[in-house]
């Protein structure tokens, strides 16, 4: 079954160039030339109607444990790529692995949707029960999992998250970055290796958006494998690897060092910097030396106050 | 165009175990051309208190005048007062309905009685404006786009009217960042050219303190507090302990011990540093 996860995650922090070298063994996501079109009904003569090919040509590893972060402009193909990922979609030619098991193998479907959790933007879509705990239960019980060790792993995804307070409340009367948490608890509940999420803090206010990446953090810190698509560039600086894509194709792909180096290419992508990267090199323009490679605002700030010492 | 609202009250499921009183006497007056801000935290009411100002949602009690008219008053023609209050949804999914973008952005300007040149026009313009490309995308079904191109058609729709007042529930959520740029400069052009009253909803606290004349903070129901960005964004421990937070510059400025009240945007914290390090050089 799914091994252990990577015990040498922590080595990426060392500062190594190429994130793929701290990664041992065989990558958990691969995406082998992957092409998605979406179709509409079939016309005359019986052959199908390419409305939109949205993904073109995608090749991506994604190594057990890492934190991969996708951008990319509005419709360059971020959403359809990750529901190729866990079997919502299947490849119009390509394919993409899952630990080894092939989406279009029908016999591996379900196992690959439990493996890969997936998260979306607006939290009240994805709540189904009255009470918080057998929201988080749900997902299990149709997996058929016996009832204490739903239990127990409801027990723990609340934990996961941090809302064992509020365990017996009504989803509804959440906030929305609990009502995320709550969500994300039902898909750890499934045991996933992996969980892609797909703008999850857009709907929410600033002290959600904390909550939602600190339990992001907690996941990874746990082995879990974490793909996340966002249009905050701040919510990717501590991934292992950003990866950009526009129409339809990945066209950057590096640590977030590497990626918001190259900040005309970012802003040609339809992209920004993130903020500290931006004001680090505005800051230089106005003839103060910040160095380069400072991703965070405590980073910068930290520089500021050294130099003027 | 004026806006005034008194003792506002909105609960949803009145009298039932699950009843949440989402709106709680709110009263507020904004002036010919202002450009409000709306923050708070998820579930603070902000969407269910705007959604009254088109009539889309009806008060408990409480009145709304819009350029004067009562408009939870008998007798009032809701299409009259919706030519006027332009409003996009939080989620557009719920308010595009047509078979094509172009028919979905059309729908409006039709509604007004507009030649057909004339809503050819002001279609092009509000795709246009919010970075729809024309060629592309006019004839697709605003049902198979991606996130961001759906909020954007949802947008597009609004300005088309060319409304005295506009109303935007999280336009920005979900953009990539220069559509977002894009987006705000089409809001702060449609304010400042055609004098329309925003009101804008976001949870994005830089966008708020660039573009607001004031800032409107909702809190459990209520309208907690107004001010400018500067007065409202000086209390940076309050505003945390309803769930908001400081616009990054704001925030940066606060820990490098700058006096924040006054660092709006990146430019204000550019200069400020920039006249910290030369008094300690001097
Ligand atoms: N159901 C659909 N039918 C036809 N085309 C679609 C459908 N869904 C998406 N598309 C198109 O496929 C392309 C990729 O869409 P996708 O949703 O993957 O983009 P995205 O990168 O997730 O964008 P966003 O940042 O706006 O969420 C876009 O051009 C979009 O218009
Ligand atoms: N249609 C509805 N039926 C029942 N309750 C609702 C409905 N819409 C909103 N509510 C509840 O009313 C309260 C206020 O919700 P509202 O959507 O106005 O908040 P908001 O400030 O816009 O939040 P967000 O930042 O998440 O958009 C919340 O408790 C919410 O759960
Ligand atoms: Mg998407
Ligand atoms: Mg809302």
């Amino acid at each position: 079954m799914s091994g252990p996860p990577a015990a040498d995650t922590g080595a990426v922090r060392a500062g190594c160039d190429r994130q793929d070298v701290n990664f041992k063994g065989q990558p958990y996501i691969e995406v082998r030339d992957l092409v998605f079109e979406y179709r509409r009904g079939s016309d005359t003569d019986g052959e199908p109607d390419v409305v939109m090919r949205a993904v073109d040509g995608v090749s991506l590893d994604v190594p057990r444990g890492s934190f991969t972060a996708i951008i990319g402009r509005n419709g360059s193909g971020k959403s359809t790529l990750a529901k190729n990922v866990n079997a919502l979609f299947l490849p119009t030619s390509g394919s993409v692995t899952v630990d080894g098991m092939d989406t279009r193998d029908d016999a591996f479907v379900w196992e690959i949707r439990r493996r890969v959790g997936m998260v979306f933007q607006n939290p009240d879509n994805q709540l189904v029960s009255a009470v918080v705990e057998d929201d988080v239960a749900f997902g299990p019980e149709n997996l058929g999992v016996a009832p204490d060790e739903i239990r127990e792993r409801v027990r723990a995804a609340l934990i996961a998250v941090d809302m064992t307070e509020q365990r017996k409340m009504a989803p509804h009367l959440l906030s929305g970055g609990q009502k995320q948490r709550v969500a994300i608890a039902g898909v750890v509940a499934m045991r996933p290796d992996a969980i892609i999420f797909d703008e999850p803090t857009a709907m929410l206010d600033p002290e959600g958006r904390r909550e939602v990446m600190d339990v992001i953090g907690r996941l990874r810190a746990d082995g879990v494998t974490i793909v996340l698509i966002t249009h905050f560039m701040d919510e990717t600086v501590d991934a292992d690897r950003v990866v950009i894509m526009d129409r339809g194709r990945i066209v950057l792909d590096g640590t977030p060092a590497e990626v918001f180096r190259r900040a005309d290419e970012i802003e040609s992508l339809g992209l920004r910097l993130p903020f500290a990267v931006e004001l680090a090199s505005r800051l230089r323009r106005r003839g103060i030396d910040v160095p380069a490679g400072l991703l965070t605002p405590e980073a910068v700030a930290g520089w500021l106050r050294g130099s003027a010492a | 165009m004026t806006i005034k609202v008194s003792g506002l009250s909105h609960t949803y499921n009145a009298g039932l175990a699950y009843e949440t009183k989402a709106v709680a006497d709110v009263s507020f007056d904004v002036a010919d051309g202002e450009f409000i801000g709306i923050i708070g935290h998820t579930g603070s009411g902000k969407s269910t208190l705007i959604q009254h100002l088109n009539g889309i949602l009806k008060p408990d009690s409480g009145q709304i005048w819009i350029d004067g008219i009562d408009i939870t008053g008998k007798g009032v023609k809701m299409h009259e007062i919706r030519k006027r209050v332009g409003m996009s949804f939080q989620y557009p999914e719920y308010q595009l309905f047509e078979e094509t973008v172009y028919r979905d952005i059309a729908f409006g300007p039709r509604n007004l009685g507009l030649s057909d040149a004339e809503i050819d026009e002001r279609v092009r313009e509000a795709m246009d404006a919010v970075n729809l490309d024309f060629g592309e995308m006019a004839e697709r079904s605003p049902f198979d786009l991606s996130g961001g191109q759906k909020r954007r058609a949802a947008i597009a729709g609004v300005i088309a009217m060319r409304p005295g007042v506009l109303i935007l529930d999280e336009p920005t959520a979900g953009l990539d960042p220069k559509s977002h740029a894009d987006v705000l400069s089409m809001i702060r052009s449609v304010h400042e050219r055609m004098g329309a009253i925003v009101m804008l909803v976001s949870h994005n606290m830089e966008d708020i303190a660039a573009m607001s004349d004031r800032v409107f903070v909702m809190d459990m129901g209520r309208l907690v507090c107004s001010g400018t960005p500067a007065e409202v964004f000086a209390d940076a421990e309050y505003l945390r302990g309803i769930g908001l937070g400081l616009p990054p510059s704001t925030e940066m400025a606060r820990m490098l011990g700058l006096a924040a009240g006054a660092i709006r945007d990146m430019d204000d914290l550019i200069d400020a540093i920039s006249r910290m390090r030369k008094g300690r050089d001097l």
